[in-house]
């Protein structure tokens, strides 16, 4: 992978090849999945969803002393608005002094449509620059300055020479790609380009004597980088810290609610430790290429299964492996205890999981362990990161071929539909699909939180608890169910839920 | 040139047009834009409204085009009439509004000629080139209600002498707006009208179809749906008036009496429901006389936001609590012209006060003018700052009530910290409850 000289980096759609409309059964795509032409179907009835920008801000937003420059009319990122207020408290518990989200618009009119929008770009820049003197200023840029074809990088790299903050173009027009994901390609593409790595023009290199260079090799040949995403809490953090910390290592965490300055030295690095290939396998692969750092890809350390696995991986890079087997036996062990009066309840339960690839099946192998039958996926869009875990948990689950799989994100007039069908026990869903879930009676379980636990050894634990309390009372959303209405016909639920999905050219493909 | 906006409290006129839509009953909006757009206003819209929710089809619900690269280099108008198609089979509702994004401004589709091949289908389908560069949210609340009353509001030559029309009162960005359109729709029942208010509780499309029958059109706003006003007299001859959203005894007075007088109501019959709305209001009051003076509740405030609240809790705050209001940051994008309308509207206070007034739509310059109106301390002794003060604004001051060490209400958009069902704030009732929570604050501030 090279694609860090250019200015922006490929869609998935040719990057991965990823899908984001199917509907089918799990082994039904894990057939079609390697047959490699999923990606060319469409929808030709669909509902809206995220963008890149959308992404790109949930990705990067909470980097901490940073101020986001919006180059768009005014409404692009109107997410951020709910926010407002609200981040802060999550910055705070990664730094005490944190500010919170900082942004500025610039508000293009239909006269910077016609005549140029990069006057506005500059006047931001110097504001954010002005106003908050901050570490970074993120620029992000929108579908409109793309179509007007504002020499965004050239200004930006003319600005730098103004301003002391670090400023990182982020690239993230979202007519580019349906594929949200592509998000966090621009995003690490922006980070790699100018936060990592020292500035030897404007900070003398650091001079060490023999000793203190042997020392300092030796910190990093023990260091990683774990790279968390948006969606994880701080409690997941520290679980992840509190089990790489018991093989010795140091830990460094990017890029959600990072400093700027966390990335200076980000190479200087054993080893990038991922939780999510979704999130991070554009960001590892270049690290790998252009400083050697290996990593570690395959799976989120959510339940036990995949935890070890994780964790494995990690062992068999250092040659720490029998230290890792003992800890994973003893927190296995206590562990096992701890949930086992969970299972009763949980047994001959159903379920059925949204969100992203990676982190729903892993989910759905969690809830299994618990006692679950899991009835169905939905899939944000899938890849071939998506094909090895499914292949994998296939083999972990017995008899998962025939549980539903529809990727798509959003869409959930499809998902209504569905649930309608196949009506599980417990809904799990990504922030955005819960509401409509809930108007169907569903006791829901969110599949991730900023304030709770969900990875490594201890998330199992508290995945448990707060499923077991969920289904003890779901009368909110049964009331719900009984007096509100979806907006869909009722003849809607009597047509095949994939109805509009158009795999023609998919099939075009395969054929061609 | 337009300026560029730190953290602005509203969003494009496409968001504008779909809060606005999803708030009538049993609309649906279909979106022809790029596929992120309606996630993207989805948190404007819903989460930061006080948890609005989507209503009845909003956030991920929104049927969209999708328009993506393809589209973009061939035109998306083929994808459009598809995804109406579609729309019309799939999604349940008795309205139809094409709303466009940008990118399909900017490759000129021509979305008037799509909607017009489902003339005479069953179903209305409506659309509003609400092109996001050009306004925002406010703008976007224009344009939809103008094609509502250019296209669906059914012409009407007689005209009911009874009904009146209400609107000014913005869906999502008035975050009670719920609460407050049924409370002004109460207020003229009293005065004997029947109101059409769209967006309120129990308001049916067919109210909507046959507002063109009223004698009068009611905008609650010097700022918002004036433009719309003037469509609906050119096209059905209905006359309007403006008149500011009334907060407490003095502002819903003055309402009631402007409201009035346009429509030719008996002073004497006027004065009288005034009369009967104070006896029930001020009991009220009169049980906060013992903590209010005992413990010397009258307090400095800040105000912030959009024209409509800010002019309202100003004076409510003013007149009706004696309090001190003296700074008001006014954060909406304006006219000149508009602006002069807004700054008539903070004035002639029974309290006699004259606070200062700017415009400004920066979220981190409040604490600039609040340091400017009440000096800062230089070290001196003696000294007199923003104390006792209260701020009252919208989330995004958070941060600035912090900084001075006073207690926050958020009433103006956006509201996150907030969870905001009926209440109202608007008319007598809705003083009473502003009054319940700005002390309730400063009980708990104790």
């Amino acid at each position: 992978m090279d694609y860090i000289k250019h200015k922006v980096p490929p869609v998935r759609e040719d990057r991965l090849m990823a899908c984001q409309a199917y509907g089918g059964t799990c082994g039904d795509l894990s057939t079609e999945s390697k047959k490699g032409c999923l990606y060319a179907s469409k929808r030709t009835f669909s509902q809206t969803q995220g963008c890149q920008l959308n992404l790109s801000l949930g990705m990067i937003s909470s980097m901490r002393d940073a101020v986001m420059v919006i180059h768009s009319p005014i409404g692009c990122g109107g997410n951020l608005i709910q926010n407002a207020g609200i981040n802060k408290v999550f910055q705070k518990l990664r730094q005490e002094s944190a500010v919170g989200l900082r942004w500025i618009n610039t508000n293009l009119s239909e006269v910077d449509v016609i005549s140029g929008g990069e006057a506005k770009l500059r006047q931001a820049v110097l504001k954010a620059e002005r106003e908050f003197r901050p570490s970074a200023i993120l620029v992000f840029n929108s579908c409109v300055p793309a179509l007007i074809g504002d020499d965004i990088d050239g200004i930006l790299d003319d600005l730098q020479k103004q301003v002391s903050a670090k400023i990182v173009p982020i690239h993230c027009e979202g007519f580019k790609t349906k594929i949200q994901a592509t998000a966090y390609d621009s995003v690490y593409h922006g980070l790699i380009r100018n936060l990592v790595g020292e500035d030897n023009t404007a900070t003398p290199a650091v001079i060490r004597t023999p000793e203190e260079e042997i020392e300092h090799q030796a910190k990093i040949s023990k260091t990683v980088n774990l790279l968390n995403v948006g969606s994880m809490s701080r409690i997941d953090e520290e679980e992840l810290v509190r089990l790489l910390k018991a093989l010795d290592l140091n830990v460094r965490i990017l890029p959600s609610y990072s400093h700027p300055d966390d990335f200076t030295y980000a190479h200087e690095a054993a080893l990038n430790v991922s939780i999510c290939a979704t999130h991070d396998d554009y960001f590892v692969e270049h690290f790998k290429q252009m400083y050697g750092i290996p990593y570690v890809l395959r799976t989120i350390p959510i339940g036990i299964a995949n935890t070890n696995k994780w964790l494995r991986d990690i062992a068999s890079f250092f040659g720490i492996e029998e230290q890792t087997e003992k800890l994973i036996a003893a927190e296995t062990a206590e562990l096992k205890q701890a949930i086992e009066p969970f299972k009763a309840q949980f047994k001959g339960k159903t379920a059925f999981l949204t969100g992203g690839e990676v982190r729903i099946l892993t989910t759905a192998e969690l809830l299994h362990n618990l006692g679950f039958e899991i009835l169905g996926l939905r899939g944000y869009h899938f890849d071939k990161y998506g094909e090895i875990l499914l292949d994998e948990y296939l083999e972990d689950v017995p008899n998962s071929e025939k549980a539903i799989f529809n990727i798509g994100s959003g869409q959930v007039f499809e998902q209504a539909n569905l649930l309608s069908k196949i009506t599980p026990d417990l809904f799990v869903g990504h922030i955005g699909v819960n509401g409509s879930a809930a108007k169907q009676g569903y006791p829901i379980f969110p599949l991730f939180g900023q304030s709770d636990d969900y990875l490594g050894y201890k998330g199992v634990f508290e995945v448990a608890t707060r499923v077991s309390r969920i289904l003890k009372n779901a009368s909110f959303n049964k009331n719900l169910g009984k007096n509100t209405r979806l907006p869909y016909r009722d003849s809607w639920y009597e047509q095949d839920p994939f109805t509009y999905i158009d795999d023609s050219a998919s099939v075009a493909a395969r054929i061609g | 040139m337009s300026k560029v906006i730190e953290r602005p409290r509203y969003v494009c006129a496409l968001g504008g047009a779909i809060g606005t839509i999803q708030s009538l009953p049993r609309a649906i909006p279909i979106l022809h834009s790029s596929s992120g757009c309606g996630g993207n206003l989805a948190g404007a819209l819903s989460g930061a409204s006080g948890y609005n929710g989507g209503n009845y089809c909003g956030g991920q619900a929104l049927p969209s085009s999708n328009v993506s690269e393809r589209d973009i280099v061939f035109g998306g108008e083929g994808r459009l009439q598809e995804q109406i198609e579609n729309t019309l089979k799939v999604m349940d509702g008795d309205l139809y509004f094409v709303v466009t994004g940008c990118m399909v401004e900017m490759i000129g589709d021509n979305v008037h000629a799509v909607t017009k091949r489902f003339k005479g289908e069953k179903l209305p389908v409506l659309a509003a080139e609400t092109v996001s560069f050009k306004g925002n949210s406010y703008y976007g609340y224009e344009l939809v209600l103008e094609t509502l009353f250019r296209d669906f509001v059914e012409p009407a030559p007689v005209k009911d002498a009874g009904t009146v029309n209400l609107w000014g009162v913005v869906p999502m960005q008035d975050v009670f707006w719920k609460g407050n359109l049924g409370v002004l729709k109460s207020l003229l029942k009293k005065l004997g009208y029947e109101t059409n208010t769209f967006f309120g509780q129990g308001e049916t499309l067919e109210n909507l179809k046959n507002s063109g029958k009223a004698s009068l059109n009611i905008v609650v706003s010097d700022a918002y749906g004036i433009e719309a006003a003037k469509v609906f007299e050119e096209v059905h001859g209905v006359p309007y008036i403006t008149v500011p959203l009334p907060i407490g005894d003095h502002g819903t007075s003055r309402f009631l009496r402007t409201v009035g007088k346009a429509l030719g109501v008996d002073d004497i019959k006027v004065e009288k429901l005034i009369q009967e709305e104070r006896k029930a209001y001020y009991p009220y009051l009169e049980r906060l006389a013992d903590v209010y003076n005992d413990l010397d509740f009258q307090r400095y405030a800040t105000v912030v936001g959009d024209p409509n609240y800010t002019q309202a809790v100003t004076r409510f705050l003013s007149d009706d609590l004696g309090w001190l209001p003296e700074l008001i940051v006014v954060t909406d994008i304006l006219g000149e012209e508009q602006k002069e309308r807004v700054l008539a509207s903070f004035g002639e206070y029974e309290s006699g006060l004259r606070p200062e007034i700017v415009f400004d739509e920066d979220a981190s310059s409040v604490g600039g003018y609040i340091n400017r109106h009440w000096p800062q301390n230089q070290g001196q002794k003696y000294y007199k700052g923003f104390a006792p003060g209260v701020i009252i604004g919208s989330v995004m001051e958070r941060d600035t009530a912090e900084q001075f060490k006073v207690p926050l209400l958020p009433v103006t958009y956006p509201i996150s910290n907030r969870v905001v069902l009926n209440r109202a704030y608007a008319g007598y009732s809705g003083g009473l409850t502003l009054a319940e929570d700005i002390l309730s604050l400063v009980v708990a501030h104790r």
